[in-house]
């Protein structure tokens, strides 16, 4: 599947902002079943420097410092991306988890997508101990740490309701636990924290999600907005599995960036000197090829 | 010497006897390595040689000498405060120092640049070409679990070429007697200063000793660390800056005190910013670049852009001036990686791998639970063991929670929990307890020794080839057995760590560096510390005007002009009084009885407006700024809180409370006094004379509007008389009662007086046009205008047209002048633009 992708992000300011840093992590990722077959930003007012910069995670930013006064910031990445991944396995196939485990543990690869670096907590996901014995009863023995993960993503969606209001982007994860209710990060932040207390590598992907509603049935959460969803190391690969949905990963999932949580996936991170207040608005449009030639109507805006 | 014997509770008692009286009773625990007694229970070292000195004095003037020590340490204001407490505590320094024998030294010195130069290699290789877990010599979870990895650090070469230039460890003996390190510290490792204090204070109270035991000097070290923070940085004569934590972190003082040594700028978060790329610190002259900076502040926080979002501590971007080489930092973003305990297991094996020889000093055992016989070991052990956090320092302060499997179930249940899940986050330990030295305890029957556990810190810093060693080092031993020495809180003393020569030493006791370069500027002055000036300045004078306010209702001041206060409560000039203590929020109300109105207006804890709430101020204003202020003024300051605070269950005379207030205001002329004759003409003294001007013209405008108004009474004009301290030269002058007009000009326009806001008007234009212009194009700044306009008006203007309404204007003005004056020199202030982050989720 082909798709165009389409983020903008404007952020108006009450007072006039006289120095902004950011960085934008927007170019959808190349490998793993996807090619990026076009990729552009635009930004508006132009910035004073703009450095590409892969970190060790391999993810590319777009460092940039604006340093005009100005009142408003517009970002709109425009992308073509081909999504085409395998078939996810069956979920009861592959490794037992214990041995996915010690062999992470025992590598000898420092890399930056060695599943070492996913094996422990991170600045959004701590690692609290009510959390992994929520996980517990799905890692009986032997059990494949596909199987079990999926079994965990389930019970999450199960137990979990999806509530815009419940959380903000700086709420803990304890209290989302606590609540039982959140949005995909929470969702995805959760299972990680499950997956780690267990000593299982696992990883925050963000991305979009391609929105198919079907007559007479409920249309996917999280639709056009920017998603993130979980990757879990299997022993020998990454696995995509989406706890807000309740799904595997294949081809409606578009992978931008995947890093150990929210904070280093972030789309858009950065430091105004500011004093006044910030408005912050969202637009996201992902549109199949299929659809391209009458996008116009297709178009389904987030704000 | 005779009349000391005399005094002595022991008469007669010699020397020996008395050494022998203090350590007759000394034991250490069986099993546990002791300084002064060895297994056998022989003295060891240079022990004997320490106390057959110290033996030659008589116990009351040993009590003497700590007495002097403790009077120096409070007045010097050397504190620290508790981690997360508010409260200073006076710095408990313990007289006997730890003493260590030169060749005893030298391997011990050699041990430690090899453990430098070892964490430095292994620094080297993990942020670069990563062959040690590689090659499978240390295990890639241990580094990936550390928080101190810095991932956005990796293949940044470190400007200068090196990640460690100050490296510490702190040390006791292990079971066997050797010393042990027991924990390395390459994040920010703090005790130089305490170590620098510590030898302050000891070389007053026994300056013989010094020479006579050979004591080793610390300035050479000093200026060798100072040296080699500046290695490597672009500029020939660089701007280097010690970042500090805050001055509420519990270091702030020792962090204060190596700045103003070692002549480092000392920088918060806030004064400095990125710009094209290379790091600046704002002053009062615009931006100036750093060269260098010493961070105190754990690396975590240094960028709030690429490490820890949360952090306001840090300068956003500043890795960006490392990656292109143009800033030179210590210890290197990411260092605190090595301090991991995980480690220890690891590091005889890599030290022979990376240096070919074995490790010098050893550690005590260490297993991590991550593999499997060091899990096994744990499992199969955990009575006799320590279990512990992998990723922190071996002995941590305070972050590291410290699981000791002791007998008790309940701790070990968490510790079988622990290893269940994640095994690999913890490492087990050999629990053995700390070595002892003597400690000096006061007992009935005079003083003797005890034994009681303690650590010390040594610190090694990089020069242009090598490692040097400090000859000395940071010491802190329990007060009671069972305590840990491991930070300094209550309970825990510092003693000062003396390396014996065995050849005599030549350089001074203390004193500055060998040959630093003349300047006569301390460079430019950050915004920050500007700011904090000018604000002691303030509240300084407004202390003093509270203290004038109260002091004038108390006494009777009208003899020598007009006689209506005097006893009364009601006459106009009380109510005026009483109504302006009011309005400066000084006093809860207006209609108190006059002892308990002044003991509120000058002690009140409650009142934001008392003289108390302002000395405080003006104290914690100072607190920032200790690098920069002289001990005598913090000395004078800390008598002015003492003053001012009463117990306000005791009320007080209405003689007492004025005796206080007449000694509070000889303690505000002392402070004066002291700024005007011991602070270098540089910028801060100008901001602190600025601030103390400017709130001077604005108090004075606001005695005029009370006292000096068109229906005020000769009563009024007296007080407005004795407010400004100048009813005698008026009655010099006029030989009369107060009349208005002849009041309002001393008070207002009168150039002459050192208290009429004429005086404040020249005085402060002289100071702006002092300082420093941000743009080099001749024409004046807008608070050089604004303070040229009100000069002019006060110098063109007549007593008569000054009523209320032209006096409400120049009070207006002058509060505008003080907002341009902050406003062009302190843009971090509270109204000044911060750094925000932008709102999420994108």
């Amino acid at each position: 599947m082909i798709y165009t992708l389409r983020h903008r992000t404007t952020y108006r300011y009450g007072r006039a902002v006289r120095f902004a840093r950011c960085s934008l992590r927007l170019k959808p990722m190349d490998g793993d079943g996807q090619s990026v077959l076009a990729s552009a930003v635009t930004i508006d007012p132009s910035p004073a420097t703009a450095v590409i910069r892969r970190d060790y995670f391999g993810i590319e930013a777009l460092a940039i410092t604006l340093d005009a006064p100005h009142t408003a910031f517009s970002v709109e990445a425009l992308s073509t991306v081909r999504v085409e991944r395998p078939a996810p396995p069956p979920p009861e196939a592959g490794t037992p988890w214990e041995a996915v485990r010690d062999a992470a543990l025992a590598s000898h690869d420092l890399a930056g997508a060695a599943p070492v670096h996913f094996l422990f907590p991170s600045g959004r996901v701590p690692l609290l101990p009510e959390v992994t014995d929520y996980a517990r009863p799905s890692f009986g023995p032997g059990r494949s740490a596909y199987g079990a993960a999926y079994d965990l993503m389930s019970r999450i969606r199960a137990d979990f309701r999806f509530d815009a209001k419940a959380t903000t982007v700086h709420t803990p994860l304890a209290e989302a636990f606590a609540g039982r209710a959140g949005v995909c990060q929470d969702f995805a932040h959760l299972m990680i924290a499950a997956l780690r207390g267990l000593g299982l590598p696992a990883a925050y992907v963000s991305g979009y999600l391609r929105t198919v509603p079907p007559p007479g049935r409920p249309r996917l959460r999280g639709a056009d907005a920017s998603h993130a969803w979980v990757a879990v190391w299997c022993g020998d690969g990454w696995l995509g599995l989406d706890p807000t949905n309740g799904c595997a990963v294949r081809d409606d999932h578009i992978v931008v960036a995947r890093g150990r949580d929210y904070g280093d996936v972030a789309p858009l991170d950065g430091i105004v000197s500011a004093s006044g207040r910030q408005r912050l608005k969202v637009e996201v449009d992902v549109i199949p090829e299929t659809e391209a030639g009458d996008a116009a109507q297709g178009l389904a805006l987030v704000g | 010497m005779r009349a000391a014997l005399a005094a002595d509770p022991e008469p007669g008692e010699g020397p020996r006897e008395r050494v022998a009286r203090w350590t007759a009773g000394y034991r250490p625990p069986p099993g546990r390595p002791d300084e002064f007694r060895g297994p056998d229970g022989a003295p060891r070292g240079a022990w004997p040689r320490l106390l057959d000195r110290l033996g030659a004095l008589t116990e009351p003037e040993i009590t003497a000498r700590f007495v002097s020590a403790e009077r120096h340490i409070r007045d010097a204001g050397i504190s620290f405060r508790v981690a997360g407490d508010r409260q200073e505590h006076l710095w408990p320094l313990g007289p006997l120092p730890l003493v260590i024998e030169a060749a005893e030294w030298r391997d011990l010195a050699a041990g430690l640049v090899q453990r430098a130069e070892l964490m430095e290699a292994i620094l080297a290789d993990l942020y670069g070409p990563g062959r040690l877990v590689a090659e499978g010599r240390l295990p890639a979870a241990i580094v990936a679990g550390a928080p101190d990895f810095l991932r956005p650090l990796h293949g940044v070469a470190p400007p200068g070429g090196h990640y460690l230039r100050l490296y510490a460890a702190d040390l006791g003996r292990g079971p066997d007697g050797r010393w042990h390190v027991l924990a390395d510290r390459t994040q920010a490792p703090s005790g130089l200063g305490w170590a620098l204090e510590n030898r302050m204070v000891l070389a007053r109270t026994f300056p013989d000793l010094f020479q006579d035991l050979q004591v080793e000097r610390l300035p050479g070290f000093f200026q060798t660390f100072r040296d080699g923070l500046a290695l490597g940085t672009e500029r020939a004569d660089p701007r280097i800056c010690l970042l500090t934590s805050g001055p509420y972190s519990s270091t702030y003082v020792e962090q204060a005190a190596l700045a103003r040594y070692l002549g480092l700028l000392l920088v918060e978060g806030d004064d400095l910013v990125m710009q094209d790329g290379r790091l600046h610190v704002r002053t009062v002259s615009g931006l100036k670049r750093a060269d260098a900076l010493w961070r105190r502040i754990d690396a975590d926080y240094l960028d709030p852009l690429e490490l820890n979002p949360a952090s306001r501590l840090g300068v956003p971007g500043v890795l960006d001036a490392l990656r292109n080489g143009s800033l030179v930092m210590a210890n290197m973003p990411g260092a605190g990686l090595v301090e991991s305990a995980a480690l220890a297991p690891y590091l005889d094996g890599l030290c022979r791998h990376l240096t070919g020889a074995p490790l010098a000093l050893s550690h005590p055992r260490t297993w991590w639970c991550g593999d499997l016989e060091g899990l096994a070991h744990a499992r199969a052990n955990l009575d006799g063991l320590t279990l512990r956090p992998a990723a922190t320092p071996q002995r941590g302060a305070g972050r590291d929670a410290i699981l000791a499997a002791s007998a008790l179930a309940a701790d070990r249940e968490r510790a079988v929990a622990a290893l269940r899940d994640r095994p690999f986050d913890y490492v087990v330990q050999e629990a053995a307890p700390l070595s002892t030295m003597p400690s000096w305890e006061r007992g009935g029957d005079g003083l003797r020794l005890v034994p009681r556990p303690f650590v010390v810190r040594v610190f090694a810093a990089r020069t242009s080839d090598g490692w040097t060693v400090m000859p000395g080092g940071f010491c802190r031993v329990s007060e009671r057995d069972g305590l840990d020495p491991i930070e300094m809180r209550l309970g825990i003393r510092s003693a000062d760590v003396w390396v014996l020569s065995d050849k005599p030493v030549e350089a001074p006791l203390i004193g500055s560096h060998a040959a630093p370069r003349v300047r006569r500027l301390g460079g430019h002055l950050p915004s920050r510390a500007a700011d904090g000036l000018f604000w002691f300045g303030r509240y300084v004078e407004r202390a003093e005007a509270v203290i004038r306010l109260t002091l004038a209702h108390l006494r009777s001041v009208g003899d020598a002009v007009g006689a209506d206060i005097s006893g009364a409560l009601d006459t106009p000039a009380a109510l005026a009084i009483r109504a302006l203590l009011e309005e400066w929020a000084s006093i809860r109300s207006a209609e108190m009885p006059t002892a308990a109105l002044a003991q509120e207006a000058l002690t009140g804890r409650d009142q934001p407006g008392s003289a108390r709430a302002h000395v405080l101020a003006a104290r914690r204003n100072a607190a920032a700024l200790r690098a920069r202020l002289s001990g005598e003024s913090w000395r004078v300051l800390a008598e002015l809180a003492e003053l001012l605070s009463l117990d306000p269950d005791r009320p007080f005379t209405e003689a007492q409370l004025a005796g206080r207030a007449e000694r509070a205001l000889s303690q505000l002329a002392a402070l004066g006094g002291l700024l005007h004759e011991n602070t270098s003409r540089a910028e801060g003294w100008h901001f602190a004379e600025l601030g103390r001007r400017v709130e001077r013209a604005i108090n004075t405008a606001g005695f005029a509007l009370a006292f000096a108004n068109d229906e005020a009474t000769p009563g009024c004009l007296g007080v407005m008389l004795a407010l400004g301290d100048s009813q005698i030269s008026y009655g010099r002058r006029y030989m009369q009662g107060a009349a208005l007009d002849p009041v309002r000009d001393m008070t207002l326009l009168d150039p002459y007086n050192p208290r009429s806001i004429a005086f404040q008007a020249e005085a402060i234009t002289r100071h702006l046009a002092d300082l420093p212009a941000l743009v080099d194009d001749g024409l004046p700044e807008p608070q050089c205008r604004l303070s040229a306009r009100i000069l002019s008006e006060l110098r063109s203007g007549e007593a008569a047209d000054f009523d209320a309404v032209r006096v409400t204007a120049l009070a207006t003005d002058l509060e505008r002048l003080a907002d341009g004056i902050a406003a062009r020199y302190f843009p971090t202030g509270p109204h000044a633009l911060r750094p925000e982050k932008l709102a999420g989720l994108a």
